[in-house]
């Protein structure tokens, strides 16, 4: 079945949203529901990946303690960097973004709605093959760390189809980020509503743009990779042994070239929450759009000149390349700083929830960022590489900015999508809560890393400066879960006795906020004209319209 | 924007040949200034970077493209998930044993014919 | 003269105290037992020193803005704040400073990248290392001594190296099976081990002591427990130990 999607006409009559049955969502193309699926499916995943982080914290809380044998513990950080990077963070970025970006540029749904729908599908089949390759075989779970680095990887010291079911996973789940990225592009390039040039798109859909242009351009060469490891692995291959005349090197190479622009991918469309929820509470339109653009760009181009800062203890690339490259990308990072902070000087500013989640990142990501310059050095990264400074300083990016930004888009969104508001006040519990506990767990482990701690280590001797700061990071981790506790108990109790939301509950900027909450089918009744990149502003204050 | 990429990768390609001579980097650098050519060369093609359009025209009104049809998208489609288990089946078949492999391909390729027949409906 | 010239000279003693204090803080690192570690430690203060202001000034945007501009109880939940969208020379200026910067801390940081790297022609020790799941042999060529992990397990005593102070003794070092490196924190150095290459470099201890070494990339089931130690001594001592080691194992 099939329909025809037309621009839309003059303000037709509502009809009431009907409720989706079970497999009516699981084969709707509709972008709306898509990008629910993905969500929900990657938050899903989020919690899996925190029980494993849990088990790993108790782990690590006292030396002595032996609560999981060493394979399982290297099976769960493996899983846990895999299940966090490529099972949520960036699906969610994905969700999001098939949710968002029609209605933010004014379209019925996105280019290709069954490639859309596809690329769920391959995304959750590789969910499933990714925890499966976890507890596959006893003892042959993948347990290689989630960059899988070569021989460790290779059959002789992986024995079991652990590792084999692993690459399978990610391999869909670079086909799904392939899909994602080409319906990104195809809808943001050719299905814009009539008036909204590039330079009016909310910088979150130009955010997204940036990130499926990488994701096209960083995943090839690492599927590359991990086809060469399996047929290293199954079909005789010796790419990477050296025992054949191969090079371990050459993966991380290859490994690395998306690696790293996989960060970005996983922080840009986050970047673009917070640059969405800033200027509303604020009341003021985005301080230096255009640079913020370009600033965006410039991220993307150069995260993928960086990749062999990774790679800076290895000794066999020019560490002067990579480190004056990874120097360069903290000054267009350091322009968007400040467009928030300019975006918010002189404003009126509310501190609804997703504000506070939005500030929450900006205090957490600039550590990140500053710790990243650090890392950028590569004396400086000869003592901290593969310790416990470069976790903390990924989880203060990923965690204390993506994820704050993801909490920030669920509160300021999920109105929009289900009609329902979430509770205030249990959202200031959650933000507290989650910014104590995130700080306790990781501020912690800047120090464990200076003081020598590595990277994957299970256990620790005691007395020797690692024991206080493993267990004050295990208390952080107890009090985030309470966070999740009271966020899940949130969404239960808004879902169940609803405060509608209606249109528009925020005074938001972008187009979204001009239909109904959740939208219509084919999303706009009537498009207002398109003036600036604040077309809902526009329409509220009309005297002020550019 | 994408010329602008693809001259970056060109000319970080080069400048990292010249300071490395690191043979992988310098061909994933080359490789990373062509993909945006594709993209390019199909926009400029089909003419989407010379004709102006409604949506590239700032002072377009919107009931200006009121009623034009903007294509025909199917509303829901089981071959998605048909697909994947096909992809997961013809994966597993290579850890677990190639007597599984027909089957991945076959349920595969039902997936795309059904898809295929989906579109033209 | 200005009231700002006024209290910038008084503000300029503090300052340069504040500055005096900052510059022999350890920022947490440890301060390297190595003058290639020595080093890298500076590197590490200049950075962090660096940093201070950029999140002072970015953590003072934000605190100033989140209490001078919030929105008063008492105020339209709509009312606008001041509507500029930009400012071209702020935004040149804040693109430019950072360029600067980040020129300035790369230049600081291949200057020591070349001394750390550097690898003298004539080393006065030279070291052996090889790298195994899961352990390490260090071996001293031409001295006959040779000294092998016991097998792992729960931290066992690892190795121990023996170095003579203030003398530059060269590391060769591979790996046998998969990549592992070679951390000493203490000497703030690590270097992977990647099995078919052999990586060299150099270490000058300037202090005396034993330094805790460990394994930094994982490398399977007892990556944690491949520890060991370095022992710096004086030369004398050394000399005497590499002796008694030598005749201990022609004896075995």
């Amino acid at each position: 079945m099939s329909v025809t999607l037309e621009r839309p006409v003059a303000a037709q009559p509502e009809e009431p949203p009907h409720r989706m049955g079970p497999v009516e969502r699981l084969t709707s193309t509709d972008h709306k529901n898509v990008g629910i699926l993905y969500c929900v499916t990657a938050f899903g995943f989020f919690l899996v990946g925190g029980a494993l982080a849990g088990l790993m914290r108790v782990e690590l809380a006292e030396p002595a303690r032996q609560v999981v044998s060493t394979q399982a513990y290297n099976t769960m950080f493996t899983i846990h960097g895999t299940v966090m990077i490529f099972l949520f963070v960036a699906p969610f970025g994905i969700g999001l973004a098939n949710y968002l970006i029609p209605l933010q540029i004014g379209a019925p749904d996105m280019a290709f709605p069954r490639l859309n729908l596809t690329s769920y599908w391959f995304f959750a089949g590789a969910g499933l093959l990714i925890l499966l390759s976890g507890v596959a075989s006893a003892g042959g779970g993948a347990a290689m760390g989630w960059y899988a680095y070569t021989p460790l990887s290779e059959l002789r010291y992986s024995p079991g189809v652990g590792v084999d079911l692993w690459i399978l996973g990610i391999v869909l789940v670079a086909i799904s980020n392939v899909m994602g990225g080409v319906n990104i592009l195809a809808t943001v390039f050719l299905m814009r509503a009539p008036g909204m040039t590039m330079w009016r798109l909310p910088i979150f859909t130009w955010n997204m743009v940036v990130t499926a242009i990488l994701g096209l351009v960083a995943f090839p060469p690492a599927v590359a990779a991990f086809a060469l490891l399996f047929i290293d692995r199954r079909l005789g291959g010796h790419a990477f042994d050296p025992l054949g005349g191969g090079d371990p090197a050459l993966y991380q190479h290859l490994f690395w070239f998306l690696g790293h622009p996989e960060v970005y991918i996983l922080i840009l469309p986050f970047f673009g929450i917070i640059t969405e929820v800033i200027p509303v509470f604020s009341r003021k339109p985005l301080f230096g759009y255009l640079g913020l653009v370009l600033a965006t760009m410039a991220i993307g181009a150069l995260s993928m000149g960086v990749w062999a800062h990774h790679m800076f203890t290895t000794g066999v690339v020019s560490n002067p390349f990579f480190s004056a490259m990874s120097l360069l990308i903290a000054v267009p990072t350091g322009v968007k700083f400040f467009a928030w902070t300019g975006t918010m000087w002189k404003g009126k500013i509310s501190f609804t929830v997703p504000m506070l989640f939005a500030l929450g990142f900006l205090l957490n990501f600039l550590i990140g960022g500053v710790t990243g310059v650090m890392l950028a050095s590569a004396p400086i990264d000869f003592h901290m590489n593969d310790s416990y400074f470069v976790v903390a300083h990924f989880h203060y990016t990923i965690m204390g900015g993506s994820v704050f930004a993801i909490f920030a888009g669920i509160y300021f969104w999920f109105p929009k999508m289900t009609g329902a508001m979430l509770r205030e006040r249990l959202g200031r519990v959650v933000a507290v809560l989650l910014f104590v506990g995130f700080n306790l767990t990781f501020w912690p482990q800047f120090v464990l890393g200076l003081r020598g701690f590595p990277r994957r280590y299970v256990s620790y001797p005691p007395n020797i400066g690692f024991d206080t700061p493993n267990l004050v990071s295990t208390i952080g981790y107890a009090v985030m879960f309470s966070a999740m506790v009271v966020f899940l108990a949130d969404v239960a109790v808004s879902l169940r006795r609803r405060v509608p939301a209606g249109d528009d509950p925020w005074g938001g900027n972008s187009l979204e906020w001009v239909t109904s909450s959740p939208p219509p089918e084919h999303n706009f009744d009537a498009l207002p004209p398109i003036r600036s990149e604040r077309p809902a502003f526009d329409l509220r204050h009309p005297e002020l319209a550019p | 924007m994408m010329l602008a990429l693809s001259a970056f990768g060109a000319i970080s390609g080069t400048i990292y040949w010249f300071v490395t001579f690191e043979p992988a980097g310098t061909l994933l650098l080359w490789s990373f200034s062509l993909m945006p050519l594709i993209v390019a060369g199909y926009l400029v093609l089909h003419g989407a970077v010379r004709t102006r359009t409604l949506e590239d025209d700032p002072d377009a009104r919107p009931d200006r493209a009121a009623g034009q049809e903007l294509g025909t998208f199917p509303a829901a489609s089981t071959w998605p998930v048909v697909l994947v288990l096909g992809s997961i089946t013809v994966g597993a078949s290579l850890v677990y044993g190639l007597l599984l492999l027909p089957v991945g391909l076959g349920v595969t390729a039902l997936a795309v014919l059904g898809l295929m027949r989906e579109s033209r409906s | 003269m200005t009231r700002a010239l006024r209290s910038g000279r008084r503000a300029t003693p503090a300052g340069l105290a504040l500055l005096g204090t900052a510059c022999s803080a350890s920022f947490g690192m440890p301060r390297g037992a190595t003058e290639q570690g020595a080093d890298i430690f500076r590197l590490w203060q200049i950075f962090f020193i660096a940093a201070i202001p950029v999140a002072g000034v970015v953590y003072g945007l934000i605190f100033w803005s989140v209490i001078r501009y919030r929105r008063r109880r008492s105020e339209d939940p709509d009312a606008l704040g001041s509507q500029f969208r930009g400012n071209h020379r702020l935004e040149l200026v804040y693109m430019g400073i950072p360029i600067l910067i980040v020129i300035g801390l790369f230049a600081a940081s291949a200057t020591v990248e070349v001394r750390v790297d550097r690898v003298s022609a004539d080393p006065d020790v030279v070291v052996n290392v090889e790298a195994y799941r899961w352990g390490w042999r260090f071996t001293y060529p031409g001295r006959g001594v040779t000294i092998v992990s016991p097998p792992s397990g729960e931290f066992v005593a690892g190795p121990q190296m023996v170095l003579p102070i203030g003398q530059t003794t060269r590391i060769v070092l591979t790996a046998n099976d998969v990549i592992h490196a070679f951390w000493v924190p203490d000497f703030l150095y690590k270097h992977d081990a990647i099995p078919g290459r052999t990586f060299v470099f150099d270490l000058t201890p300037t202090r005396a002591g034993t330094f805790y070494g460990e394994c930094a990339e994982f490398c399977g089931l007892n990556h944690a427990y491949m520890t060991f130690s370095v022992r710096v001594v004086q030369p004398t001592e050394f000399t005497l130990w590499l002796a008694q080691m030598r005749a201990g194992q022609a004896a075995a």
